[in-house]
């Protein structure tokens, strides 16, 4: 089990201080209630479906994951080794809880599950974010 | 995950992150986050405890409703029950002949993990072998060969050979750990790691070959093998 504080001290300071952007903003969105909001994941833990390229580093890209996607697909390639991966490897809900976005959208907690989530390498720094922005055809 | 939210935001799509290191999430003033104690990781707690996973995805979702704001950083109250010990777990396979290279041996605890491993994706019927798009059997050689001094060509088009390398330590690593979990017993990811890292031949032989490429004069060869096979918890003194 590793914990930041199970981590050896210069380990543990570099990663409670990794570099953070430096925003100037502070935005915030609201919306309506969560019963009628659509709701998609983001993750940063280096997921890849099967059959492509695995993140190689701290890549300029994400990977799109459907919906449709089953757990048997879903790889991690995070470069840090430092977190622990027999969870996800046991139950992909540990990391990208889409059976649980499922049934809460059955139960009407939440309104539905978006067709396609996202996931990144660690977060983007504000230059990749912007050279990601430029490309994306979903803007 | 808070930067992510953070320019998601400024794109007007409501935004609540999962935060595993608190100073992390503290620092970038994410408009939403929910602080969880679990362990690196596991973001949504522990694995097969739908319930608890739940309450985890629902305690982040209600941030969304909340009228204050921006920049909040809510506790998740409860720990990871899964992160105790399970004395009666044990693990699959009795060690090989010390005689053996360790190259060797570790080809040959692939082989013999062979029969937990099938149990294992019969149990839930996934796994998580794959990054090298190699067979487990052609990684377990490969990471052998590297041990034995050879520098073997990468197998994969595009990929170096170091990256390949790092790739299919990945793969036997993942291949081990889920045999070593085949079965009814619930190990901790402790119990597990001590048992890779300190008993397996694999683990050993990653141990090894870290120590040993990390002597070379390839460059790009011993950051990846620094810093990629290892966990940092795990690293072995060389003093």
């Amino acid at each position: 089990m590793t914990r930041l504080t199970d981590l050896p001290p210069a380990q543990a300071k570099r990663l409670a201080e990794l570099e953070c952007p430096d925003f100037t903003t502070r935005p915030w969105v609201t919306g309506t209630a969560l019963s009628q909001r659509r709701v998609a994941i983001v993750s940063s833990a280096g997921l890849v479906v099967r059959g492509e390229d695995p993140f190689r580093g701290r890549d300029a890209d994400y990977r799109v994951i459907p919906s449709t996607t089953l757990p048997e697909e879903l790889l991690v390639s995070h470069i840090s080794i430092n977190f622990d991966r027999t969870g996800f490897q046991e139950d992909w809900n540990v990391v990208f809880p889409l059976d649980r976005l499922q049934e809460l959208a059955a139960e009407g907690a939440i309104g539905s599950v978006a067709q396609t989530h996202y996931s990144f390498m660690g977060p983007p720094t504000r230059c990749r974010w912007s050279r990601m922005h430029a490309r994306s055809p979903a803007y | 995950m808070s930067a992510l939210g953070h320019y998601l935001e400024e794109e007007g799509l409501a935004t609540v992150a999962i935060s595993l290191i608190r100073p992390q999430t503290e620092n970038t003033k994410p408009p939403r986050a929910l602080w969880v104690p679990f362990e690196l990781g596991r973001p949504f707690g522990p694995p097969s405890a739908a319930a608890f996973q739940k309450r985890v995805v629902l305690a982040a979702l209600r941030m969304l409703e909340g009228a204050e704001g921006p920049i909040i950083i809510k506790d998740f109250p409860d720990d990871d029950p899964r992160a105790t010990q399970d004395p009666t777990w044990r693990p699959p396979f009795t060690p090989a002949a010390v005689s053996d290279s360790l190259a060797a041996r570790l080809e040959a605890e692939i082989l013999r993990l062979q029969g937990a491993h099938e149990r294992w994706v019969a149990q839930h019927r996934r796994t998580t072998v794959g990054l090298s798009g190699l067979p487990i059997g052609d990684c377990a050689r490969y990471v052998a060969d590297w041990l034995r001094g050879k520098t073997p060509p990468s197998p994969r088009e595009g990929f170096s050979a170091p990256l390949i390398l790092r790739f299919a330590v990945d793969d036997v690593k993942a291949y081990c750990l889920e045999a070593a979990a085949a079965g009814a017993a619930t190990p901790s990811s402790r119990q597990l790691g001590d048992w890779f890292w300190n008993e397996s031949a694999t683990g050993s032989a990653i141990h090894v070959l870290r120590e040993v490429l990390q002597a070379g004069d390839d460059d790009r060869l011993k950051l990846i093998v620094a810093n990629f096979m290892v966990p940092a918890t795990r690293v072995r003194s060389t003093g």
